[in-house]
């Protein structure tokens, strides 16, 4: 029974982490209909970029909030540069360039810091919040869980109470009538990438808080694999959706995996691929996505 | 205005031409083989690029897997990016024969062929459901799945686990040997060529030690078996299932309503597709002689994708561009070592992947086409290629 609750304490703790990073998926997919490979990779330098304030003096959530903005502009800027001028339609240079911009972040990232792990500085209280029995739920579990909240929460709240979160809901919804209402669609699409990169960023700072994780450039490799899962899984396009397809993948990963005998402990991100197979065979728009119709 | 040669399909002067164009390019290649079997390294300022037969046999291996992606996104119109792990799937499957069974290496195509073409029509049908990025997202998932996979401990007695697969011999211990066959005097031609005056120093000197011999036979063969499969696509896209693929890549909807089946096109691509990347990977094996599970990591299936669209997406030299591209240029980046104004830190990390990114990046926003169309373009400006009417003909 412990070791069922400690499986579940981490599974809540990796299923937050995943939906942060989910959450950025989903915001540029709702905008652009389009999934940015690259996303892992920018959360990761934001989360570089917030380390590099935090050696220079910075308090530490105040580097967050310096790291966020900072990595939202640089997304701004990416999006004019490499994607507005691509047909949202044709999925394959699009995909490409989301590509490209992971190599080079990737490279960047590595050039700049190197290869070797560095030490994340803790945004939460260390210790353990809650014992029952042996199992243990951290502080860092509860805050990164209630941090996720709090990012859905806001997002929605800019979503539906903001003139330009309103904006945004129609590009998002029918780009064409949005434009035809007057409706600037490139600068809406901009802010929903500065959007979706402050939250990647903090997404990728919580979790390289982990206090069993360090921070390299390859961090978010495996991360990317899961977060991807857990959006399409709470369907791509549902913000709310994210969180319950991060809590879900958290709970493949953790609890499931480990009570099935024959699969060893390394077949999680197979776990989590053959579940994203199921997902998009049976129901391509998971839990809480907009159905898609096709007209000829 | 440059000058314009206007040539006519059909007539002996066109078929010469061309005929002479194909000699020439495989002589030039082969020249190139006998010049960079031993040292093979050009020197700019203090850096040393390697050109050796090493670097030019993994191109084409890399060339075989972008040609099965050429035939699954360039002409399907599929976007599956998970070749690494059908260049994986060869490269192991190759190796465990050669290694514990003692099999040469071409007749482990045999094996590697219908099993890699089995598997990727079956790891393909879930595409008849999913399209577009979703595919995307679910081959990039496979491709990231590849090494953990090989890294089973259950599957430890084929793929060697962690430490990887190498082709030794399990009983004799020794290297599958690549002799060349009596009848081919590869050390004659190579001291032949050193006899040229002048540009014979270009060519070493003294005869090929047993390795150049065999590494210089290995290009041969591997040339020989790149050109069938080459051959064979080309013509499969000239022909009916070719024609269907592209009118699934053009509008899915219009060639379902014209007759093309659509789930029987899209398996098959995808079989040919995976097929071609187990050829690829036992070039690959061949060549390095491990199979390691990092060579198959979901990175490899980016890059593979940057040298199908830095070649071109969709055309058949694209994939001999691209494999050129993957295999040298990450090589040349780590071996810059210095240039001026240039800090060294940012020649010591991976400059190869930055520049492939770039790459990938600038030749999507200005040249769609890759290298191979715009050289096509460039032809084009000074040589108009007729086809012969009728009426001349009667």
């Amino acid at each position: 029974m412990d070791l069922f609750l400690q499986r579940l304490f981490d599974a809540l703790t990796n299923g937050s982490t995943y939906a942060l990073i989910a959450v950025a998926m989903v915001l540029i997919f709702k905008a652009t209909t389009l999934i940015n490979f690259a996303q892992g990779e920018q959360a990761m330098l934001g989360a570089f970029i917030v380390l590099q304030l935090w050696k220079w003096g910075i308090p530490m959530w105040g580097a967050v909030v310096i790291g966020m903005i900072f990595s939202g502009i640089l997304a701004a800027c990416l999006e004019r540069t490499f994607i507005r001028k691509f047909d949202p339609a044709d999925h394959l240079p699009l995909v490409i360039i989301t590509l490209g911009l992971f190599l080079v972040i990737n490279a960047v990232a590595a050039i700049v810091w190197r290869f070797d792990p560095l030490s994340f500085p803790q945004l939460f209280p260390s210790g353990k919040a809650v014992t029952i029995g042996d199992a243990r739920l951290s502080w860092y579990s509860i805050f990164a869980f209630g941090s996720c909240l709090l990012v859905l929460f806001i997002l929605q709240t800019l979503l539906t109470k903001t003139k330009i979160g309103l904006a945004f809901r129609a590009v998002s919804s029918n780009l064409e009538s949005s434009r035809l209402c007057g409706i600037k669609i490139g600068k809406t699409l901009q802010f929903g990438w500065a959007l979706a990169a402050a939250a990647g960023t903090l997404g990728a700072s919580i979790y390289a808080a982990n206090p069993v994780l360090q921070i390299e450039p390859t961090i978010m490799l495996r991360a990317l694999i899961f977060s991807i899962t857990a959006a399409a899984l709470g369907g791509l396009d549902s913000l709310w959706g994210a969180l319950i397809g991060g809590l879900t993948i958290g709970f493949v990963q953790s609890v499931v995996v480990q009570y099935i005998p024959f699969i060893p402990n390394e077949m999680t991100l197979a776990a989590a691929v053959v579940v994203l197979l199921i997902v998009l065979t049976f129901r391509p728009s998971g839990f809480l996505g907009t159905k898609t119709v096709e007209r000829v | 205005m440059a000058p314009k040669i206007t040539l006519t399909r059909g007539t002996a002067q066109y078929q010469n031409l061309r005929i002479l164009m194909w000699v020439s390019l495989v002589l030039f290649f082969l020249l190139i083989a006998f010049a960079y079997v031993d040292v093979g390294s050009i020197a700019i300022g203090s850096n040393k690029y390697n050109l050796s037969l090493i670097r030019l046999n993994k191109a084409i291996a890399y060339s075989v897997a972008i040609l099965g992606l050429q035939v699954v996104v360039g002409y399907t119109g599929q976007i599956a990016l998970g070749q690494s792990f059908f260049f994986g799937t060869g490269a192991y499957i190759s190796a465990w024969l050669v290694a514990d069974y003692s099999w040469p290496f071409l007749l482990t195509l045999v094996i590697v062929i219908p099993s890699c073409f089995l598997i990727g029509m079956i790891l393909g049908l879930p595409a008849l459901r999913i399209r577009g990025l979703y595919l995307a997202l679910l081959t990039l998932g496979l491709a990231a799945l590849f090494p953990t996979i090989v890294k089973l401990d259950s599957l430890y007695k084929y793929t060697g686990g962690a430490g990887g697969k190498l082709t030794t011999n399990k009983i004799t211990g020794s290297q599958y040997k690549f002799a060349p066959p009596s009848w081919l005097p590869l050390d004659g031609i190579a001291q032949a060529l050193q006899k040229i005056p002048l540009l014979g120093g270009y060519f070493g000197d003294g005869p090929l030690s047993n390795r150049e011999e065999a590494r210089m036979w290995k290009f041969i063969l591997f040339s020989l078996v790149a050109a069938i499969c080459f051959w064979l696509i080309a013509n499969l896209i000239k022909s009916k299932p070719g024609r269907a693929m592209r009118a699934v890549r053009d509008n899915e909807t219009s060639a379902a309503v014209s007759g093309v089946n659509l789930a029987m096109t899209k398996t098959i691509s995808f079989g040919i597709a995976s097929a071609l990347g187990g050829i690829g990977g036992m070039i690959y094996v061949a060549e390095v002689g491990i199979a390691s599970p990092d060579d198959f990591s979901s990175l490899v299936a980016i890059y593979l994708i940057v040298g199908l669209v830095v070649g071109g997406v969709g055309t058949l030299s694209g994939a001999v561009v691209g494999g050129l591209v993957y295999a040298l240029i990450p090589d040349w980046a780590s071996s810059t070592q210095s240039i001026s104004f240039v800090p060294q830190r940012w020649l010591q990390g991976p400059t190869g992947s930055l520049i492939l990114g770039l790459l990938l990046i600038v030749l999507t926003l200005f040249m769609p086409g890759g290298i191979s169309t715009a050289a096509k373009k460039l032809k084009n400006r000074f040589i108009t290629i007729q086809t012969q009417s009728k009426l001349t003909n009667s």
